[in-house]
């Protein structure tokens, strides 16, 4: 029996319809402008999807955010674990899901955006899986299933061998009211992995295994490392990975500078980046994609900017990222804030995905500042 | 305008051609993977029969094709010459395009050529059983047929994650009365080795030569067989190139190039060798002869020319050939068959001396070839097959653009039957372009592996 703590942020997305790039903060004008709920609807796809399964049991919250798409959907023999009253926030989805890990549940399922996706990390920590149903006006973070129905899928798929790494990006929505997009990574959480999807080649090798793979990544890096030169290790756990092979502790939500398989400096911003580099004869920057689309550049690791990436060398960049996560996005994303340097990155990038083998991936080039992961 | 060029059964080449003899100079030898000393032919007589040791050091042109190998043979061969009149008008090129169809034995691929004879010598020297090894099962489908022929006992460890997921290549087998076991296994001691550390190992084909190679040496009735890589091997291939060449001559035709897929290289000597053998003896000087090879596993583009094992586990005599060093695990690919760190001493030796040359493509520029074929000639490649296909479609645009008549000349090693899973995932759009990261590695340790 699989139990799921489903948890819907009624309001999510709200902001989007009429023009207001996001929700946080701002429910009452996006009421105001005549924006209604569609949250709760796309959550009853998922659970409608999943009602015959007498595998899960479902805890929940009263009325809007949970129990309604579960009454909706079909679902029966759900538990109402948490209650609420009036607008519901951000305090409330993060007391919904403190509840549920106290009842002991197996996975959080919920509705939202990369809003709700932070206040549920809060909670879980990477201690238990989270899946989210896409329905929010920005979604970068890693969590999110393609649409309601992948999520479903993904529930099934849900175990604990079959999980990886998914960043939560945080977005300052002030800024990207006022035209800047500002991420930054915000925390990993663990996520369902479709395990069947890789397993279509001639034979199975670890990659299934994220851990594995990672580990795999990090001993090749390991044994191309050049003395003397001065590497700038990107967010995220794969270079994480790479940082722990070294014997190096990372900071794993922020940039790191390494020589010589000592840190040079921890946590840099543009501002330091640029210093060391100055004073480095050679150096090397090692990034991994990042969030649900696979920016290589310019979510959660904007202090890599494209002042630093023209003075080091754009051949100089190192991309990584295991073979799942390869296999989840089509195409990988720059925006270094250089549309100039952006195109110099070209069609295609190679991509360290194990030891001693790469991937040769597609960047895509016409996304014209439509940005992926904005609905 | 002819589409099929075929030979009578008595056509049939009754030997095998041997480019050791055209060689400039001879050889570098095998060594002893302990001693590092050359190896003789008492040190392979604990898994091969003496014929094959013979044939894998000599120096003689030409060998002849027993009597009994040949009557096999004719199940299936000559196999037919297509001129690809349909490719050639799809692609609007000057040249002209043959292929040779290897996909027409018993086991769909060229491996059966070298699978019977093998299967005979060893009957012939009074064995009662023959251990391999099979990836993706190719070869342990061909030496099922050929052991089954000729009243031998076969045990074919396959790689397990294989035999999980390519049920059919295993039945084959079954049908032709092997045994198939997944590797690793508990019947050997390096199989045992691997499931203590992990139990739930998918397992790799060093692991399945290393369990093959043990079941031989410590069996007295057994020996081992390998589908390719081996001089003897790529020796009972050079039928192929040899019919062809018969046939070209039907047409009053040619080669200006010659092109064959090469994982371990025996469809590729296969095809090219007598041609190389015109080639060095300045026959046909010019001739342009291209191995290509995946870009996920390039040891022929990317490798070193050194001494290295055959096998992960460092069991096998070292050979002087290209290689990524005998611990690279070529990733999962679905050219299953071009998935080995090292190549052919003697392909390795062609390319080294620029007899040869060769190339490497991502897969799924392979598969836009394998589809085109398809739909011009109708034959459905393998996927090992479809980088040959690619490398002729690609000479026959550089034609239309120079404007060249060139002969193009390719071997259609096998057929893709039982791989349609790869080219479902072509139309889903899941296939990997998996490339060997070779700046890197040779800025931080120069070309590998340097065994001391």
């Amino acid at each position: 029996m699989k139990r799921i703590g489903f948890i819907v942020n009624p309001v999510a997305g709200m902001g989007g319809s009429v023009g207001l790039k996001g929700t946080d903060n701002s429910v009452a004008e996006a009421r105001r402008r005549g924006a209604q709920p569609h949250a709760p609807d796309r959550a009853k796809i998922t659970l409608g999807i999943l009602k015959e399964n007498t595998d899960l049991a479902f805890v929940t919250c009263s009325g809007a955010m949970g129990e309604d798409s579960a009454k909706e959907a079909g679902i029966t023999g759900y538990r109402v674990l948490y209650h609420y009253t009036g607008e519901s926030s951000s305090a409330d989805t993060k007391n919904a899901v403190r509840t549920f890990l106290e009842n002991g549940i197996d996975l959080v399922l919920f509705c939202g955006g990369d809003g709700t996706a932070r206040d549920v990390l809060d909670v879980t920590g990477s201690e238990v899986p989270v899946l989210g149903i896409p329905a929010g006006v920005k979604m970068y973070s890693a969590v999110f299933a393609v649409d309601p129905a992948s999520a479903a899928d993904l529930v099934l798929a849900c175990d604990r061998h079959q999980l990886r790494d998914a960043e939560v990006l945080d977005v300052d929505e002030n800024a990207y009211r006022a035209g800047h997009l500002r991420t930054r990574l915000y925390g990993i959480a663990r996520t369902p992995v479709l395990a069947g999807k890789m397993q279509v080649a001639k034979q199975v090798y670890e990659e299934h295994d994220e851990e594995r793979a990672k580990a795999a990544i990090a001993q090749f890096i390991d044994e191309i490392m050049l003395s003397g030169t001065l590497y700038i290790i990107g967010a995220g756990t794969t270079t994480e990975a790479i940082a722990r092979r070294l014997g190096i502790k990372k900071t794993l939500l922020g940039v790191d500078a390494v020589r010589d398989r000592r840190l040079v400096a921890a946590d840099c911003d543009e501002k330091t980046l640029l210093a060391l580099a100055g004073k480095s004869p050679d150096t090397r920057i090692i990034l991994s994609p990042i969030g649900a689309q696979g920016f290589i550049l310019g979510r959660g690791n904007q202090q890599i900017s494209a002042r630093l990436i023209r003075k080091v060398g754009i051949n100089k960049i190192i991309a990584v990222a295991t073979p799942h996560k390869l296999a989840q996005i089509p195409y990988l994303y720059v925006d270094s804030g250089d549309t100039a340097l952006d195109r110099e990155f070209g069609d295609t990038i190679q991509v360290i995905s194990g030891y001693r083998i790469a991937q040769r991936k597609k960047i895509h080039q016409e996304w014209n500042g439509n940005c992926p992961g904005n609905r | 305008m002819k589409t099929k060029i075929l030979l009578d059964e008595e056509q049939m080449p009754r030997k095998w051609y041997n480019v050791q003899a055209d060689l400039p100079s001879p050889l570098d030898p095998p060594l002893h993977p302990a001693t590092h000393k050359p190896v003789g032919p008492d040190d392979l007589k604990a898994i091969f029969p003496m014929e094959l040791i013979k044939q894998e050091v000599t120096t003689d042109r030409y060998i002849d094709i027993p009597q009994e190998v040949q009557e096999v043979l004719h199940l299936w061969r000559p196999s037919p010459l297509y001129r690809a009149h349909r490719l050639e008008k799809f692609l609007k090129t000057p040249a002209k395009i043959y292929y040779k169809w290897e996909g027409v034995s018993p086991a769909g691929s060229h491996k059966t050529n070298t699978s019977i004879p093998q299967a005979y010598y060893n009957m012939k020297a009074g064995m009662e059983r023959i251990a391999t090894e099979t990836g993706a099962g190719q070869w342990g489908s061909a030496l099922a047929f050929a052991t089954m022929l000729y009243d031998l006992k076969c045990t074919i460890y396959m790689v397990r994650s294989s035999y999980t997921q390519k049920p059919y290549r295993k039945s084959m087998m079954h049908v032709w009365g092997a045994e198939c076991i997944p590797s690793p296994s508990t019947r050997t001691n390096s199989g045992k080795a691997v499931l203590e550390k992990d139990p739930d190992t998918p397992g790799a084909l060093g692991i399945a030569i290393s369990e093959a190679v043990e079941d031989a040496a410590t069996h007295a009735n057994t020996n081992y067989s390998l589908g390719s890589v081996l001089n003897h091997v790529c020796l009972h291939q050079t039928i192929i190139g040899q019919e062809c060449r018969e046939q070209l001559a039907m047409v009053d035709d040619y080669p200006d190039v010659v092109i064959g897929c090469v994982g371990g290289g025996s469809n590729f000597a296969g095809i090219s060798f007598p041609f190389a053998g015109d080639k060095m003896t300045g026959k046909h000087k010019d001739i342009d002869i291209i191995g290509v090879e995946p870009a996920s596993c390039p040891s022929l583009t990317k490798g070193s020319f050194t001494y290295d094992f055959g096998d992960v586990a460092g069991l096998t005599p070292l050979l002087m050939m290209y290689t990524l060093g005998h611990d690279f695990v070529p990733p999962a690919m679905h050219a299953g068959g071009l998935r080995y760190h090292g190549d052919s001493p003697i392909v390795s030796r062609l390319v080294h001396d620029g007899v040869m040359r060769a190339v490497a493509y991502h897969q799924s520029e392979v598969f836009d070839a394998a589809q085109t074929f398809a739909r011009t000639e109708g034959i459905i490649v393998a996927p090992e097959t479809a980088h040959a296909v690619r490398s002729a479609i690609d000479e026959a645009l550089k034609c239309r653009k120079s404007g060249e008549d060139k002969t193009i000349l390719f071997n259609c090693s096998g057929h893709g039957n039982f791989d349609m899973s790869a080219y479902d995932a072509y139309y889903a759009g899941q296939l990997v372009d998996y490339e060997y990261p070779d700046e890197l590695i040779r800025e931080a340790i120069g070309r590998i592996p340097k065994i001391q």
